[in-house]
């Protein structure tokens, strides 16, 4: 193994956990704990395959695939925020309804519930081969990523740039520390927290897309599996802070490209994929703990 | 009493409403994909009592789904958004079988009590988990839960295709567990297990337990309020976690009567996500042990259902999974015709 | 009158939540460059009718009319365009954002249309702050200011945008008695420069010396407006509860006597995770009978205290003694088994479960008493019995037993808290910030109950950051300031004059 395929591998494996975890974490500084990055991605993904098979073009596809994550954002805040359902109850709601329709729809309109493979499929742009050689290490690992990888590498100081130098991003932060202080402030609260979730709906949109298009062209039912609570634990381990939330996320992806490496060494697959789950648990406990412990009375 | 009476019909008119709203719109989507939405609708709802042997697969349908269900109101009482019910299936379900597998040699009148404990062991170790975790270190339930569930997944998935394998059968499946400790079916009842009968008990007495005992109201006072809990004296922590322990060994106890009573050995698809969907009912019965057994009733109805509607009619199955999102969506809100305020608008 | 000296005027201001009326029918007067004290009980309709004119809420009926003419205030940012700033009683303050830029929250300066300009906004701010004096530092985080410093960016944020008519909602409550006087001088120059202030508060004592006249308000209704000088404290309450008040508690009683001690500190010590001390070597004793007050400005280490004695937090060093046994490791459910009763300063907080019913909520430390609990079983009919009994007892009105306590009035909460604490007849009873937000009836009843309890020879800890509270229930007087205390005075040797010197760190004097 090469430390440029595994650079290249973790940055595979990162992009769709930097976004998820991005799109949490908008939504988490408008307080709104966010499990619907799950569903969000799922019909993302799927509308991305489905559209850009439909028209053969890449750019159709990547376009839809974020058209139908912010609808399915559109649906959430409406939901919640028009009337009064539970943020975690109707999240799981996205999740499971996600889940549903795009299984009813494999089922009803492509007569394969197992899953959307289009025979041909356009790609998406990549960083042409051998085209950054000259650069030692980092060149190969960024050649053949995707277009949405560099995207991701610019959302996390955006995200940033947002939050704490615009006005929008600091009257959505007074709305989810203090909701009174922000209303009396002349702040609308409640599209302050549905601009969140319509961002994180953007956010995992793209985490989606990236997820379907980028290498592997099909759409199967549970292909999400789990990283937008993966991006959601990055999130509460990275406290809401663009940069500790990256660095979280990219984290577990890191343990995801180790595991692929560890295949090679008889390890069953099973463990190897359990890596990123387990890291997170652990890291997120272990966040926790440090808090709990600072915050201990000292001895005498 | 009559002010009991009214309290029940408010109680049970959001829920209802949910249904109906569901089922209105499902039936829609029916309509527009079906030349027989009737008869689609029909066989959603009544098939499963056609006959006894459609009867008996609806009750053991239901099984599982009552058991974690009826956990699953321990935990949200005790303040714990538990959505690990699937991993404490799977944990449950793969303890029983290997259990029952290593220890085949056993009388059954020691095989079968030890089987049935671990199973509900091994589903109490994954609620105990994120229970702890919570308490302990404010760590958020929700995400430890849901990763607990990828993890039983891919571990019963590494014991059931690499270690205890029937090297003789289709699929990833287990050895069969010994005869000797198969759950009995119900009397008249040919094919239903016997485990619908202890299901059915327990979330009886969980509703005792819960409503009507001391400790109960502990539990709830914990759930409800963890600092007003503590200051009347309660020990808030450890009623919280044993809520989870229980909430993890009724669905532990699922999977072990699951395997002794219907699979009689480990089948890795042997879910339709029966965690989620007793998520799904536990919420719907409003966090009620009892009503929960109702919920998940109808639940297996349209679970069972769905596969004779497939048949019948080209409506495909997963119409109820697209069903039970929209009425997860759909059931903690609240419609009214009125704005609630004039700072909602605006934002749509 | 001309409307012209009048700078706001308001004609039968109406307003409903569902169906509860909270303002029948409200007229008010204010001229221009007074300080115009606003005064009523707590549900009176003070901190509603305020809101109506910030544009929080919108009133159902009547007229408001500001500078001759009618407006109507759809907003928060319409009020600041008008001119109208507001001082909430719950600061409107973001703790992790700095003083400019919760000064400009909802008005940032903008650079090229879409990044906040902060080097403008600090500047701003600073020219704000040294305008008016105050000693304020624009780039500092909310969250590391006292809370007098975060009531003067308060004061500032309504002053920012040129309020003609600054409203002050309870601002003395959450200070420090020299914070109280800053803050009077504060109130002070601005008349001085024109601004016209709306003062509202209970305590008409404090402000006397710097408010021209007064508005009272009784069940969402004005009921008189007087020239400040021209009324007595006593005019006024009974304006604002409609009778004559008997907040009367020990004074002029006979000299008492008491029994042995039932709870002792010895060198209580409680230190936080920097090290620092909350409570420094506590040593108090609490006798049969009596009720020693404890006096101190909020954040003192009150509530540390509170939580040591009924076995919330753990203490580093010393013991505590009920009875004369040791409960120092005792855990909360052995302390009030061995006779402790607790009532917390935040009933919503430690106090009740909302949502759990009233039956539930008075039982929960009850079980075992009463019959309630048969074979492990809740007795239902017995349960009932309890609290209809405990309803009864404590007038707890609207009360039945299987609704939500959260449905009752802060008054009723509170019985219910004190019927539950009661019902063990407890020999101390732990009783903190007894009548916050409770309305002068109910305060009187709190009293009552109080006293009551002291008369029966059980030994009362009462922990109050109402001075007047303390006078009137206690037989001796412990002052705490920064975790220790400073001094234990008898009753007739405490004024308020030596307490409020204590309450702010006041050389120990040698009685």
């Amino acid at each position: 193994m090469s430390i440029e395929s595994l650079l290249a591998s973790v940055l595979e494996q990162s992009t769709p956990l930097v976004l998820a975890a991005l799109a949490a974490m908008i939504t988490l500084r408008a307080n709104i704990l966010n499990v619907a990055v799950e569903g969000m991605m799922l019909v993302a993904a799927f509308s991305a395959i489905a559209v850009g098979a439909l028209t053969d073009s890449a750019f159709i596809g990547f376009w839809a695939g974020l058209a139908g994550a912010i609808f399915a954002s559109l649906v959430f805040s409406t939901m919640t925020l028009r009337f009064g359902a539970g943020f975690i109850v109707a999240g799981l709601g996205i999740n499971l309804l996600a889940a549903g329709g795009t299984l009813f729809a494999l089922e009803r309109y492509y007569n394969s519930p197992g899953g959307l493979r289009p025979i041909a499929f356009p790609d998406i742009w990549h960083v042409p081969e051998g085209s950054l050689s000259f650069i030692p290490v980092i060149g190969p690992a960024i050649e053949g990523q995707s277009i949405i990888v560099f995207l991701t590498v610019l959302a996390v100081p955006a995200c940033w740039v947002f939050l704490y130098r615009t006005p929008t991003g600091a009257y959505l932060r007074a709305a989810g520390e203090d909701e009174h202080a922000a209303r009396s402030a002349g702040i609308d609260v409640v599209r302050m927290k549905a601009l969140a979730v319509t961002i994180s709906g953007l956010l995992a949109g793209l985490a989606g897309t990236q997820l379907a298009m980028d290498k592997l062209h099909f759409f199967l039912p549970d292909m999400t599996a789990g990283r937008g609570f993966i991006g959601l634990a990055a999130t509460l381990f990275g406290a809401g802070q663009p940069w500790m939330t990256a660095g979280a996320a990219v984290l577990f992806g890191f343990f995801g490209a180790l595991g692929d490496r560890l295949q090679a060494f008889d390890i069953p697959a099973q463990f190897v994929l359990m890596l990123p789950y387990v890291a997170a648990i652990l890291a997120l406990a272990l966040a926790r703990w440090r808090i709990h412990v600072r915050n201990k009375p000292s001895k005498l | 009493m009559r002010s009991d009476f009214t309290d029940f019909l408010r109680a049970v008119r959001g829920p209802l409403g949910a249904i109906a709203l569901t089922m209105a719109l499902g039936f829609l989507l029916v309509a527009s994909i079906s030349d027989e939405p009737v008869l689609a609708y029909r066989e959603l709802l009544f098939a499963n009592f056609d006959s006894l042997s459609n009867f008996a697969l609806f009750l053991n349908r239901a099984t599982p789904l009552v058991l974690i269900a009826v956990g699953i109101t321990f935990a949200f009482r005790a303040g714990v958004f538990n959505v690990g019910g699937e991993g404490q299936l799977f944990a449950g379900a793969i303890a029983t079988t290997v259990f029952s597998i290593v220890f085949s040699g056993l009388p059954a009148i020691v095989l079968f009590p030890l089987a049935i404990a671990a199973g509900i062991l091994g589903g109490a170790l994954l609620g105990w988990i994120p229970g702890v975790l919570k308490v302990r270190l404010g760590v958020d339930e929700v995400v430890v839960t849901f990763m607990l569930n990828t993890i039983a997944l891919l571990f019963t998935s590494y014991l059931v295709n690499q270690v205890i394998r029937d090297t003789t059968a289709y699929g990833a499946v287990s050895w069969m567990v010994p005869e000797k400790i198969w759950l009995p079916t119900i009397p008249g009842i040919p094919g239903a297990t016997s485990g619908f009968i202890i299901a059915a008990v327990l979330s009886l007495a969980s509703w005792v337990v819960l409503f009507r005992t001391k400790w109960g109201a502990e539990v709830r006072a914990a759930g409800t309020n963890l600092r007003y809990a503590e200051a009347v004296g309660i020990a808030a922590g450890g009623r919280v976690i044993w809520a989870m322990l229980i909430a993890g060994g009724f669905a532990g106890l699922a999977g072990a009567l699951y395997v002794l009573g219907i699979g009689h050995r480990f089948e890795q698809n042997f879910s339709p996500e029966y965690g989620l969907v007793a998520l799904t009912c536990a919420l719907l019965a409003r966090i009620h042990p009892a009503a929960a057994l109702f919920t998940s009733l109808y639940y297996a109805m349209m679970l069972n259902g769905a596969a004779y509607m497939q048949i019948s009619t080209e409506v495909p199955r997963s119409l109820v999974d697209l069903l039970t999102g929209l009425l997860v969506l759909l059931m903690t809100a609240r419609f009214t015709l009125r704005r609630r305020s004039g700072q909602t608008s605006g934002a749509f | 009158m001309t409307t012209d000296e009048n700078i706001l005027v308001l004609k039968g201001i109406a307003k409903r939540f569902g169906d509860k009326v909270a303002l029948e029918h409200v007229d008010l007067q204010v001229r221009r460059g007074e300080v115009h004290v606003l005064c009523g009980e707590n549900g009176a309709g003070k901190s509603t009718l305020m809101n109506i004119l910030v544009g929080i809420h919108s009133p159902d009926g009547g007229q408001i009319i500001l500078d001759g003419k009618g407006v109507t205030i759809a907003d928060p940012l319409i009020a600041s365009a008008l001119g109208i700033g507001m001082v909430h009683q719950h600061f409107t303050l973001v703790p992790s954002m700095s003083v400019a830029e919760n000064l400009f929250l909802g008005r940032h300066i903008r650079r090229y249309g879409i990044f906040s300009d902060r080097r403008a906004m600090n500047e701003r701010a600073r020219e704000l702050i040294d305008n008016y004096k105050f000693a304020l530092d624009p780039e500092a985080r909310v969250s590391t200011l006292s809370v007098g410093q975060r009531q003067r960016v308060e004061i500032l944020k309504a002053l920012a945008f040129e309020a003609k008519l600054l409203i002050l909602d309870e601002p003395t409550a959450v200070l420090t008695p020299p914070e109280v006087d800053e803050l009077l001088k504060v109130i002070a120059s601005l008349r001085e420069r024109g601004r016209t202030v709306v003062f509202i508060t209970h305590k008409l004592r404090e402000v006397k010396a710097v408010s021209d006249r007064v508005t009272v308000l009784r069940q969402g209704r004005s009921i008189s407006t007087h020239i400040t000088t021209d009324v007595s404290e006593e005019d006024i309450a009974r304006d604002m509860v409609g009778r004559d008040v008997f907040l009367t508690g020990r004074e002029g009683q006979p000299e008492r006597s008491f029994g042995g001690a039932v709870l002792e500190l010895d060198n209580v010590t409680i230190t936080n995770s920097a090290g620092r001390l909350i409570l420094d070597s506590i040593d108090l004793e609490v006798r049969a009978g009596e009720v020693l007050g404890i006096a101190g400005v909020d954040g003192n280490g009150q509530t540390e205290l509170a939580e040591a004695i009924a076995g919330l937090m753990p203490i580093q060093a010393g013991s505590i003694r009920l009875a004369g046994d040791d409960i120092t490791a005792d855990t909360v459910a052995e302390r009030q088994a061995a006779g402790l009763g607790f009532v917390p300063e935040d009933r919503l907080d430690r106090g009740l479960s909302s949502d759990m019913s009233i039956a539930e909520n008075m039982a929960a430390t009850n079980y075992e008493r009463y019959g309630v609990l048969r074979k492990g079983y809740v007795d239902r009919g017995r349960l009932n019995a309890f609290t209809e009994d405990g309803i009864k007892r404590f007038d707890i009105r609207g009360a039945k037993p299987k609704i939500p306590v959260g449905t009752l009035s802060g008054g009723n909460m509170q019985k219910v808290v004190l019927a539950r604490e009661f019902a063990r007849d407890p020999k101390v009873l732990l009783i903190s910030q007894p009548t916050r937000g409770l309305d002068i009836g109910a305060s009187e009843f709190v009293y009552s109950q109080v006293l009551s309890a002291a008369d029966k020879g059980n030994g009362v800890l009462l922990i109050s950051s109402e001075l007047s509270e303390i006078f009137a229930l206690s037989d001796r007087i412990a002052v705490i300031y920064s975790g220790r205390i400073m001094q234990v005075l008898e009753r007739n040797e405490a004024d308020e004059e030596t307490v409020g010197i204590l309450m702010n760190g006041g050389k120990r004097q040698v009685a």
